[in-house]
């Protein structure tokens, strides 16, 4: 990065922020710090509520998943639509008619205070560390790849946002990340125009597209229902609409998005522009990465793409193995480069032939470059998240002009600075809301508990940053995210769906009901090997299935409370 | 458990929604139609 790339950089992480500041700086009331105010039409909470859900490990991780294993992951956003338009018809109207400041306050309304306050620790303990995570993930590599200092890294990323969002609550956390997200979308396209303007002159766009399908980057839609297969437009309509419905229904940091501004219709359009436009936007991440696998198939990419931990090894004497495998990469990916080259001006016959042998350089690479992690890991330099994280980051900072290098890095910062401001305004939110002003201060000021809301964003903002500091003891960074969301979304959607359709159960079942399907989940964690995501369902499914058994039997003769306006 | 608290049913909104659905069908068409002209 020059002087341009950190003018580029500099000016856009700040400028987003300070303009916020500029038109948020006063809130009277806590109405208006906790919601916004009218202002915030359907657009900003629209763009709010992708730009919550597109963090930073999006644009890093997706561009790579698709140099991996093509662009299948798609198929994971087939549910999010249903789930939406679920969140749009059932959650929405109840949050906007009992004009709750968070999604717990209703189970606290719907069932008892006990259950609110289980509803409202699952999300804080899972949405502290997340945030953590979410800071971490990005600054790990980008100080890796840029020689940053990986604490300064961490501190300028989480600093500056735990800045903003206590100072301007949701009404700057929605206004920033409607402008974050524009820059988003912005250096993606300049990165993708350019990934394709990289490729061979002799080679049209659609030649581009036949050849990475050839090499299996670009099947979109996969009808099989054969179990073993990871990604399946089954898997994504079912998986995805539960993973969809607890984040988008019961995740304070969607909900507090979606109910700013306070009108029924704007949250409604706002989250129907994402059922209409995630598919797309991720397609075109996912061919994003596409273009910069056929980029590297021109240009020779770098046998291990996280160079320092590559060099690490080097150092602790590995470098003849290493060595000895370069050798290898750098004969195998010379002669894919020709048959790639003889393929895009073959003809129908010999094409076949062609790809088969692509296919199977593509393999032969493929294994030099796990030999070569397994290298890694004998020469103790274990890097802490997959390679494929390294990919598009390295074809930024490599391939991209000056200036936009510093973009797609402001990118990086817009994506972890709009995610992490959402999650510390719904966790100061939270404990402001579902435990202090109940457990602690019931009759104060609103004065005050505007104050005691930006301490508590502040303080939840320091938790994650010291998460963020220990975060290097976790081994993969981005899986651990994903775990941890579905160790304990599954309960929580349960407490929710138990409020909305099984009517006569009351607040002890749902309770204890949650408490044991928490612990299942907890104990199947520590002993199984079961697929992560199938704790979302499991944890649900228990929670209704242990509430409906408890109101039988232990509560029969306990009847839940008529819902009332606090 | 009160009326007020009752899921309320997709109402007005109806077609709003059928719009989101049949534009992610079509979403999921072109798709399939990609995979089908490029795999």
């Amino acid at each position: 990065m020059n002087r341009i790339d950190y003018f580029v950089l500099i000016a856009t992480i700040l400028a987003i922020p300070l303009y916020g500041l500029w038109r948020t700086w006063n809130h009277p009331n806590l109405r208006e710090y906790l919601k916004g105010d009218k202002t915030i039409r359907w657009g900003t909470i629209g763009l709010s509520v992708l730009a919550t859900q597109a963090g930073p490990i999006t644009f890093l991780s997706m561009p790579g998943q698709a140099y991996e294993s093509g662009i299948g992951f798609i198929q994971n956003y087939f549910g999010q639509p249903f789930a939406l338009i679920a969140v749009c018809a059932i959650f929405v109207p109840i949050y906007q008619r009992l004009k709750v400041y968070t999604a717990y306050e209703y189970l606290g309304q719907r069932f008892d205070r006990k259950t609110r306050l289980l509803g409202a620790f699952l999300f804080l303990v899972q949405r502290g560390i997340a945030a953590g995570i979410t800071i971490y993930a990005p600054a790990i590599i980008l100080s890796a790849l840029l020689g940053w200092d990986l604490n300064l890294t961490i501190w300028l990323a989480g600093g500056f946002v735990i800045a903003y969002t206590v100072v301007g609550g949701t009404k700057i956390v929605s206004l920033t990340q409607r402008y974050q997200i524009l820059v988003i979308l912005v250096g993606m396209a300049l990165a993708f125009g350019i990934a394709v303007h990289r490729l061979p002159a002799d080679l049209s766009f659609t030649d581009a597209l036949s050849i990475a399908g050839k090499m299996g980057k670009l099947q979109a839609v996969d009808f099989s229902i054969d179990p073993s297969r990871r990604y399946t437009f089954w898997s994504g309509i079912l998986g995805g609409f539960f993973l969809s419905l607890s984040y988008f229904g019961a995740d304070q940091s969607q909900v507090q998005r979606y109910l700013a501004g306070g009108s029924l219709r704007a949250s409604r359009i706002g989250l129907l522009f994402n059922a209409i436009v995630k598919v797309p936007m991720q397609f075109l991440i996912l061919l994003l990465g596409a273009m910069v696998f056929l980029f590297y198939q021109f240009e020779k990419p770098p046998m291990f793409f996280n160079q320092p931990t590559y060099q690490r090894a080097i150092e602790r004497g590995y470098g003849p193995q290493l060595t000895a495998l370069q050798a290898q990469f750098d004969d195998v990916f010379t002669r894919k480069r020709e048959a790639i080259q003889a393929m895009s001006n073959a003809s129908a016959e010999t094409s076949a032939a062609l790809t088969t042998q692509v296919r199977e350089f593509d393999t032969q690479a493929r294994s030099i470059r796990d030999n070569t992690k397994k290298i890694l890991e004998q020469a103790g330099a274990s890097p802490k998240s997959k390679d494929s994280d390294y990919v598009f980051i390295t074809f930024v900072i490599h391939h991209l002009p000056h200036g936009v290098v510093g973009l797609l890095v402001a990118v990086i910062f817009c994506a972890t600075m709009s995610a992490t401001s959402a999650v510390l305004n719904a966790l100061g939110s939270t404990t402001a809301v579902d435990l202090y002003r109940p457990l602690i201060r019931p009759k104060a000021s609103d004065h005050h508990y505007v104050i005691a809301t930006k301490v508590l964003t502040a303080a939840w903002g320091l938790v994650a940053i010291a998460v963020a500091s220990f975060a290097s003891l976790v081994e993969n960074l981005i899986e651990a995210g994903n775990i941890l969301a579905s160790v304990f979304y599954g309960s929580i959607l349960g407490l929710f769906l138990v409020a909305f359709f099984l009517r006569k159960v009351c607040g002890s079942a749902v309770f204890f009901a949650a408490v044991i399907a928490q612990t299942i989940v907890l104990v199947l964690f520590c002993t199984s090997g079961i697929g992560y995501l199938w704790y979302n369902f499991i944890g649900c499914m228990a929670v209704l299935l242990f509430a409906w058994i408890l109101q039988q039997t232990v509560f029969r003769n306990t009847q839940p409370p008529a819902v009332r306006s606090e | 458990m009160s009326e007020q608290d009752r899921p309320p049913i997709f109402g007005t909104w109806r077609k709003a929604y059928a719009f989101a659905i049949a534009l992610f069908a079509i979403e999921v068409a072109l798709l399939y139609a990609f995979t089908l002209r490029f795999s």
